[in-house]
């Protein structure tokens, strides 16, 4: 009788597990952006967080197209992805980030969204200043893409 | 007694700020001593000195601040695009083209480049002067990139952080909620107190950067430097003419403590050049220089280190043969 029980919970169990298709990838690092086009300067679409399960569409050149649980679709470093199962977890530094850091899809590339470096230099009396202007002062995914199309060896090619 | 008062009452208002966002069975209050202390008994203990990207980020960011505390920031919009079109195209051939990447100026007549961890490149107005086309900027900035991208930072990230743990300094930072408490060590921010790890490791990356890194790892960062401007279409001699060009004006009368800070932070100087010599041996000829977008990207930015050191002596190289 318990053998029976035994039995019928693991084909319960086989039958209702989420099948994983071939396309399915895991995320196997704490929070990785999905963007726009492949490159890291493309827009972000979406934020996947450890652990999650992506569908990959198709791959070029390292970067995987992936459709999201939110049914968001973009591109993602396929280092960044693992085929098998990665379990959802957390890094010590992000578990002492503010709460909307911590436990939402706030962009990886955030990092804690200046917060401790903010901290810091408050703490050493330096200007955050510097990385305000710098990081509000770079060229978009679009200006980039143009900048890579043109080989440069006419004058005024940059502005 | 009025310090002790405030004392109490910032001891008092934690545990309940602290009770009310972790439901009151996050943090107990020997954290909250252990933090006042800089040290957190639970952090202590088995504390993980892994590194990820968004501490790594935040690392950088931190890192920049201390930077813009010794270099005044060139806010020279167009000229930082600039810069930072040519290190994204070298950058999109690195090892992780999937971090984000900034690039500044710094408004120096001194030669030297920083990278630091998570992204961020600053390079001097004056080692801009002394280059002449865009192949030599993405040798440079493929050199700095590859730092980043071979995580140079981290094993020193992770080796502060040991030393600290070993020390028994605590590695969380405590959630207290908005506004400043007295009698709390560490930064607050946005109610966060910065962990006195935190803090260490990022005086640790500040030190590295300043500093600079081994001579092994100068050689690795010049190995993908290489490789990754070649890949993004530049000519690959590029970094070997900067090298060149340090080389050869560093003797030059009045010029030569502009270079002092270069040849600390970046040890080797002429065997790194000899190494990209032979890198170039076998190395597939063409690649471009780009050298007019650059002349006009410069304007009059770096100008004033470019002129010539002596009267028909030029700052800038003549075109290496290869």
């Amino acid at each position: 009788m318990k053998r029976t029980t035994i039995a019928i919970s693991l084909l319960v169990g086989v039958v209702t597990a989420p099948m994983a298709a071939e396309t399915t990838r895991w995320v196997e690092r704490t929070k990785v952006d999905i963007r726009a086009g492949r490159g890291s300067f493309y827009e972000i679409v979406d934020t996947v967080l450890k652990g999650e399960q992506v569908e990959i569409l198709k791959t070029e050149d390292k970067w995987a197209s992936v459709k999201t649980a939110r049914a968001k679709t973009g591109w993602v470093y396929e280092a960044a992805l693992k085929a098998t199962p990665v379990q959802p977890g957390t890094s010590d530094f992000l578990k002492s980030a503010p709460g909307d850091t911590a436990t939402s899809r706030t962009a990886a590339s955030q990092g804690a969204k200046g917060v401790y470096a903010q901290g810091y230099a408050k703490e050493k009396g330096y200007d955050y200043g510097i990385v305000t202007w710098v990081e509000s002062h770079q060229p978009d995914g679009p200006q980039i893409e143009t900048f890579l199309k043109d080989p440069g060896e006419k004058s005024g090619g940059a502005k | 007694m009025k310090a002790r008062a405030y004392s109490t009452l910032a001891l008092l208002l934690a545990l309940v700020l602290v009770g009310c966002q972790s439901g009151g069975g996050g943090i107990t209050p020997g954290q909250i001593f252990g933090g006042m202390m800089g040290v957190n008994p639970s952090d202590v203990r088995g504390a993980s000195t892994d590194i990820d990207e968004p501490e790594e980020i935040e690392l950088g960011r931190s890192v920049a601040t201390a930077l813009g505390s010794r270099y005044k920031l060139l806010r020279d919009d167009a000229l930082t695009r600039y810069v930072a079109l040519v290190g994204n195209a070298v950058a999109l051939q690195s090892d992780r083209p999937d971090l984000k990447y900034y690039f500044g100026v710094l408004d120096s007549d001194e030669i030297n480049a920083f990278a630091a961890p998570g992204g961020y490149v600053f390079i001097t107005r004056g080692t801009l002067a002394v280059m002449r086309d865009e192949a030599t900027l993405a040798g440079v900035l493929g050199h700095e990139v590859g730092h980043i991208a071979l995580r140079h930072h981290v094993e020193t990230i992770k080796d502060q952080k040991k030393a600290a743990v070993s020390k028994g300094i605590g590695t969380t930072a405590l959630q207290i909620g908005s506004g400043f408490i007295p009698g709390i060590g560490g930064a607050v921010t946005s109610g966060v107190v910065n962990s006195p790890l935190m803090n260490l490791a990022a005086d640790g990356v500040v030190n590295l950067t300043l500093k600079g890194f081994s001579r092994a790892e100068e050689e690795q960062a010049d190995m993908v430097g290489f490789k990754y401007a070649t890949r993004a279409g530049y000519d690959p001699a590029g970094l070997r003419d900067f090298l060149k060009a340090v080389q050869d004006t560093s003797g030059q009368p009045g010029k030569t403590g502009l270079f002092t800070k270069w040849g600390s932070t970046h040890p080797g100087g002429p065997e790194r050049l000899k190494e990209q010599e032979n890198q170039l041996k076998t190395a597939q000829a063409g690649g471009r220089r780009a050298a007019a977008r650059f002349e006009t990207a410069m304007g009059t930015a770096a100008k004033p280190a470019a002129q010539p050191a002596s009267p028909g002596q030029p700052a800038r190289p003549a075109q290496p043969t290869r």
